[in-house]
């Protein structure tokens, strides 16, 4: 062939190297079995059976198989999201890339769920002899509006925690989050720019906030020894896919007057136990998204035991954000009992009296209030 | 199968074109045939078998046709037999539901027990092209065609199967006995099928994110989303419709065969007329084939040639779809188009060009609102919306939604104009072509892939669930 000619053709060479190659690294790249950045198990090869072949689930499941162990997987997903972002459009993933690489899930919308959930707390609140807390903390992208890009969905938080507030009744003391952070927001970095989370710092302003409202005295900044750990890439960075977002660092924060051996750690999901000697799960560190390194992730019961701390004990039920809150807390109270209601299947207000807390304390983010679903197992 | 799958591209594609080249000339219409019919049964197990029933019927029916071509009403009967299953089939299969619901509501005391039967893809499509064989044959135009391979090769070519253009047997009779693929035609074919695929995943997808999120939005799009709403409708139609054809076309190429331009540019033209002439031509050329010129078309006076129209356009709103609304769509068209033959197009070619443009446009995308919304009240609770129901002006998440797709839109407008055509034949002669025809090719090939990567990568926040 003439090497003009072959110029002219090179589309057809380009095409056919194309799904030739793929359909070859399809065929022969090892299969993995768990995805870090999505947390999920992936399609097993779909069973081939005439069944499964005539009803058509094969054919179906085959496609799954195939989208879940496409090669260089990462790298399209990652390629999508900038040209999604170049094209205008911003957050199409669910989250925004604003100023100082900061990435802010997009706004929790409310609606009905999240007033029915204030609803739950409230006769919760009624039905024991006990006194409640709340604090419901505001999302990441309301706090740094000011790192929002120009075009974006519109945070209502202050607003939508206004008419939860409103719907808790007399019997629920509430603390207000919202304005403790809008003061604070100028002077410190609340909340991780991969993660949705607030960091220790955003934790620790809000432990300082509680103990006015439960009475405490909180520990002073200055006791506390910081570590930080960076390489972490947070839950926003993996749904976002925008890869080039440099990394975020996480600080362990670790009171200096605390005993080694004062800390133990329960954890329990149903028969599954497993049990530690600090508030710190080291072997999270080792993961991209190191956030469970507080006491490690989602559990549906945790119990948090501190021989040096002179309060009494309280039940905390909570969403993940409370992993960095309750080591704070924890050097006040020397037992608190966490529970997450999106594992733990059983009453709350029982297990609050029998284990004769002395309060307790409902901690959720908005965005999380809004879609839980479960709080009906409160009481 | 879809062509916007992986399935497809990386798997099916590659292993029939190796398959397809490395067998001997006089076997790749049998090769064919047998991916065709994997094509086929991968979404539809079971109902391969209708095809195949339809193949056999209009294989021996043509074969009797000839055979008897001399006894006239012996012909006849075979031909009329012949098209009262054809339509059978798909009256069964695609409308008998729709008869029956409709029967049960203007004559309630019948009672007809409605069928759910599933719709067979691609029916509607390979029903017409069997069709336009048998009819040939019975008028004498082609030649009865004795290799049922080669038949069947037709009827369910995989390129042209599931969403057309709707091939008559008499374009491709020569090709398909006698063809020879090219390399040339091959590099045709790839890039037409590039364009095709990033018509389909790059904009009528997008465009249908944005369709979905104003219909979402209720009434705080007000009529100014409203209409932003149906533009991006109006968009993602066309690129996947002829995104799809594109793709068929292409396909085609590469395997040696030249299929009917389906779509040309059809959102620059100056009327309806013209607008037909330019939307799904391979449907538009078939009913006036079969349908509008056996009635006696234009030759027989202005009244029956208003009859005849009509009879065209509510056939045309039927095919596509069993559902009044499409019937709606169809005798709406059939009305534009009867006022533009009695005294509109002549004013229109005297008006200045941006009136026939925004005339047309205008009644595109309202004609669009028809043809979406199967729901009557829906879709007069849209057109109020359309027309300021819910006030002008769009307000609340959706406002920022429609900002971000503002790149896309211009982008989907452009496209639908002959601009990007036009350059290209400018610069077709020139050296540079070869880098900007290899780069698109690689640029398309990427971005397309990766938009459907990203449709299915899914982050779990919390992973116990």
């Amino acid at each position: 062939m003439k090497i003009r000619n072959f110029f002219k053709y090179l589309p057809t060479f380009v095409f056919c190297g194309f799904i030739f190659t793929f359909m070859l690294l399809w065929i022969i790249i090892p299969k993995e079995h768990y995805s870090p950045q999505e947390k999920r198990v992936l399609a097993d090869f779909p069973e081939l059976t005439a069944e499964t072949l005539f009803n058509g689930s094969f054919q179906k499941e085959l496609d799954t198989y195939l989208s879940d162990h496409m090669p260089a997987r990462n790298f399209f997903v990652g390629l999508n999201a900038d040209y999604e972002l170049i094209s205008g459009r911003n957050g199409s993933k669910g989250v925004y890339l604003g100023s100082d690489d900061f990435l802010l899930p997009k706004p929790a919308q409310g609606g009905e769920n999240l007033i029915k959930n204030a609803g739950y707390i409230k006769e919760f609140a009624e039905d024991i002899d006990i006194p409640v807390y709340m604090t419901v903390l505001p999302s990441s992208g309301y706090i740094n509006s000011d790192k929002l890009p120009w075009n974006h969905d519109e945070y209502k938080d202050a607003e939508l925690i206004e008419g939860v507030k409103n719907a808790l009744g007399s019997k629920v003391k509430y603390f207000d989050s919202v304005s403790l952070f809008e003061e604070k927001a100028s002077s410190r970095q609340l909340y991780y720019r991969t993660d949705h989370h607030w960091t220790s710092a955003g934790a620790y302003e809000c432990y300082c906030g509680l103990g006015s409202a439960m009475g405490y005295a909180p520990v002073a900044e200055d006791r506390f020894n910081k570590e930080t750990i960076d390489g972490f890439y947070g839950t926003s960075y993996s749904k976002s896919a925008l890869w080039f977002v440099p990394p975020d660092n996480i600080e362990l924060w670790k009171c200096i007057d605390q005993s080694s051996d004062a800390v133990s750690v329960e954890i329990a999901d149903g028969d599954d136990k497993k049990s530690g000697k600090s508030y710190f799960f080291r072997e999270q560190l080792e993961n991209d998204d190191k956030y469970p390194v507080f006491l490690d992730g989602n559990h549906s019961l945790v119990r948090i035991k501190n021989k040096d701390a002179k309060g009494g004990k309280i039940v905390v039920i909570k969403d993940s954000y409370a992993h960095t809150l309750v080591p704070f807390l924890s050097l006040n109270y020397s037992e608190i009992i966490m529970v997450d209601l999106r594992y733990y299947k059983k009453e709350v207000s029982a297990l609050a009296e029998s284990e004769n807390a002395d309060a307790v304390l409902v901690l959720y983010s908005l965005s999380n209030l809004s879609e839980d679903t479960n709080l009906s197992y409160l009481f | 199968m879809v062509f916007s799958s992986f399935i497809f591209l990386f798997m099916f594609l590659p292993v029939v074109l190796a398959l397809y080249y490395i067998t001997p000339r006089r076997f790749r219409n049998l090769t064919l045939l047998i991916v065709d019919l994997v094509f086929y049964s991968w979404g539809e197990p079971m109902l391969v078998l209708l095809m195949l029933v339809s193949i056999l019927i209009n294989y021996f029916a043509a074969i009797l046709i000839g055979i008897n071509r001399e006894k006239k009403a012996l012909s006849r009967t075979i031909f009329v037999t012949a098209i009262v299953l054809n339509l059978g089939l798909l009256g069964f299969f695609k409308y008998a539901g729709f008869i029956g619901e409709t029967l049960n509501f203007v004559m309630p005391f019948l009672n007809i027990p409605i069928i759910k039967v599933s719709l067979p893809i691609g029916i509607s499509f390979y029903t017409f092209q069997t069709m336009s064989y048998t009819i040939d044959v019975y008028r004498n135009t082609v030649k009865v065609q004795k290799n049922i391979i080669a038949f069947g090769t037709y009827v369910s070519l995989f390129p042209q199967l599931i969403a057309g253009p709707i091939v008559r047997y008499s374009d491709v009779a020569e090709q398909l006995v006698n063809r020879r693929e090219s390399l040339q035609q091959f590099t045709e074919g790839v890039r037409i099928f590039l364009v095709g695929l990033s018509k389909k995943v790059l904009l009528a997808n997008q465009m249908g994110v944005l369709w979905d999120s104003v219909r979402r939005s209720g009434e705080s799009a007000g009529a100014l989303g409203a209409w932003v709403g149906i533009i991006a409708y109006t968009f993602q139609i066309y690129f996947d419709f002829s995104g799809y054809s594109d793709m068929a076309i292409g396909l085609g190429k590469m395997f040696g065969f030249e299929f009917m331009k389906n779509f040309d540019y059809p959102y620059i033209s100056k009327s309806i007329t013209e607008f037909w002439r330019r939307w799904h031509i391979s449907l538009g050329t078939w009913f006036r084939e079969y349908v509008y010129i056996p009635l006696g078309g234009n030759r027989k006076g202005l009244g029956r040639q208003i009859i005849n129209m009509s009879v065209v356009w509510f056939l045309t709103g039927l095919w596509h779809g069993a559902s009044w609304n499409f019937i709606l769509w169809g005798v709406y068209f059939g009305i534009i188009l009867i006022i533009e033959k009695s005294f509109l197009l002549k004013l229109l070619k005297k008006a200045p060009a941006f009136v026939g443009h925004i005339y047309s446009l205008l009644l595109i995308v309202l004609g669009w609102v028809l043809f979406y919304f199967e729901d009557m009240a829906e879709m007069a609770e849209f057109i109020g919306r359309l027309f300021g129901s819910s006030g002008f002006m769009m307000s609340g998440s959706i406002v920022p939604t429609v900002i971000s797709y503002i790149p896309l839109l211009i982008a989907a407008a452009l496209v639908s104009t002959p601009l990007f055509t036009f350059i290209y034949h400018k610069i077709k002669s020139k050296p540079v072509i070869c880098v900007i025809d290899n780069a698109g090719c690689v640029l398309a090939l990427l971005l397309c892939v990766s938009a459907l990567a990203s449709s299915a990568y899914n982050p779990f926040l919390y992973f116990k669930f």
